[in-house]
């Protein structure tokens, strides 16, 4: 039985996480300034198996990339990418299905990285909404040095990205 | 000096008015190939006059990773000789190591090595590993894009080796100094719409070379055009024309012509 339990427990869990889940996000790339440098990156942006579609705006230098159902998002991975060919990212929105996300102490987990709520504080977003990452490598300095005093209160291991809703 | 004062004034002004791009023509920007990028460059160059001589180059470039890109060259001309040779070849590798970059804008710096083995008589005053003098460059290059300008110079010191059995003219320079300043702007198009659309871009590049305690040197002026066709294909033409000379070299006046295509995620 105890087996069995935690199995339920364990589709349960997974099930949850599921739910939870980005559906798009708006990528703002750096540095970019001409269409080949754009494509670069699009390409290798689409070499990530959770992303499903992009778009690109090139004369603002954002991506809208649409992620497939169900697959879990990496964050850190768009970022790498986006570094990878030669650029930076400026501001990343993704918009997130916040639907059986348990928010303790304005953090809460997917994909086993861990995400705190930076601002507004103590406030629970329910089901889709949008949040922007402002860690340091997602957002200009100005905009990553303005919550850099929430990074103190990060666990030593693993990644903790930092959002505002 | 007062001319390229002016010129260089003049490349500011009309850049200052249009977007900026930096693939340049005849020099090297600071930024690199996207990782695990592949380019392949064909390449003529060539004059007129006494007769007509023409040099071919094969080029593949690979980006390793954000910070480091590698060039591996061939050349083929018939400069020394009445019909084409193959001349040897080089590799160059560029390290960059400074990015800052803002939306549209960027400033970064790289440090570049070049290594070049030739295989022909040595008849010039002038040190060029392009196909010429088997040798050694170092240098620094910084490039600042800022919307609607982009300019970027370059530094390097080239040191000349025997070309194999040739050696080098006893009492020319082994040593040079090697300098640019180059500026592109984006006239085409106006308003980007999707990756296929042509863009055209209008370069104006100064390149420079000094035999230090010899009295050499020459600065060119290159005025080049670029075509870039589905966002991976790139055509260049450009022409240099020495704005001060007083070194002996293959020609003073040189055309390019260079196809260029890219392709992306290599391996992944």
């Amino acid at each position: 039985m105890k087996t069995l339990k935690i199995f339920l427990a364990l589709v349960a869990l997974s099930t949850g996480v599921a739910n939870a889940q980005f559906t798009k996000a708006e990528l703002q790339v750096s540095g970019l300034t001409c269409s080949m440098c754009s494509k670069a990156t699009e390409k290798s942006l689409r070499t990530l198996g959770f992303i499903g579609d992009i778009k690109a705006d090139l004369n603002r230098n954002v991506f809208v990339l649409t992620f497939k159902n169900n697959a879990r998002v990496n964050l850190d991975q768009i970022n790498k990418k986006v570094q990878g060919a030669g650029f930076s990212v400026s501001n990343l929105k993704a918009t997130f299905n916040f639907a059986n996300v348990k928010i303790t102490d304005n953090q809460f987990n997917y994909g086993g990285e861990n995400y705190r709520i930076v601002s507004p504080l103590n406030k629970m977003p329910e089901g889709l909404a949008t949040f922007t990452v402002v860690n340091k490598g997602f957002a200009p300095a100005s905009v990553y040095k303005k919550y850099s005093s929430a990074f103190a209160g990060d666990a030593k291991a693993g990644k903790v990205y930092h959002i505002t809703i | 000096m007062k001319f390229i004062g002016l010129l260089a004034a003049a490349v500011l002004a009309t850049a200052n008015c249009l977007w900026a791009q930096e693939l340049y023509v005849n020099t090297e920007p600071a930024s690199n190939m996207a990782t695990h990028s592949l380019g392949i460059r064909a390449e003529n160059q060539g004059f007129f006059n006494p007769v007509f001589k023409n040099r071919s180059t094969l080029e593949l470039m690979y980006g390793f990773s954000k910070h480091l890109m590698v060039h591996g060259s061939l050349y083929k001309s018939n400069f020394y000789q009445a019909d084409q040779r193959v001349e040897g070849g080089s590799v160059y590798a560029k390290y960059r190591f400074l990015s800052v970059d803002s939306v549209q804008s960027h400033f970064r710096g790289a440090v570049f090595g070049k290594f070049s083995r030739i295989n022909n008589g040595v008849y010039n005053q002038e040190i060029n590993l392009e196909g010429d003098n088997s040798g050694y460059q170092a240098g620094l290059v910084f490039t600042k894009l800022a919307h609607k300008l982009a300019i970027s110079g370059s530094a390097s010191y080239l040191r000349a080796l025997n070309n194999g059995a040739y050696h080098l003219i006893p009492g020319n320079a082994r040593d040079a100094v090697g300098y640019t300043l180059s500026a592109g702007y984006l006239l085409f198009p106006k308003t980007y719409e999707s990756y296929d659309q042509v863009n055209v871009n209008l370069y104006v590049e100064l390149l420079g070379k000094t035999n230090p305690g010899y009295q050499q040197s020459y600065l060119d002026v290159a005025p080049a055009i670029q075509f870039i066709f589905d966002s991976v294909l790139r055509v260049d033409l450009s022409y240099r024309a020495p704005l001060y000379n007083n070194m002996i070299r293959n020609s003073n006046n040189m055309y390019l012509v260079r196809v260029e295509y890219n392709i992306f995620n290599l391996f992944n």
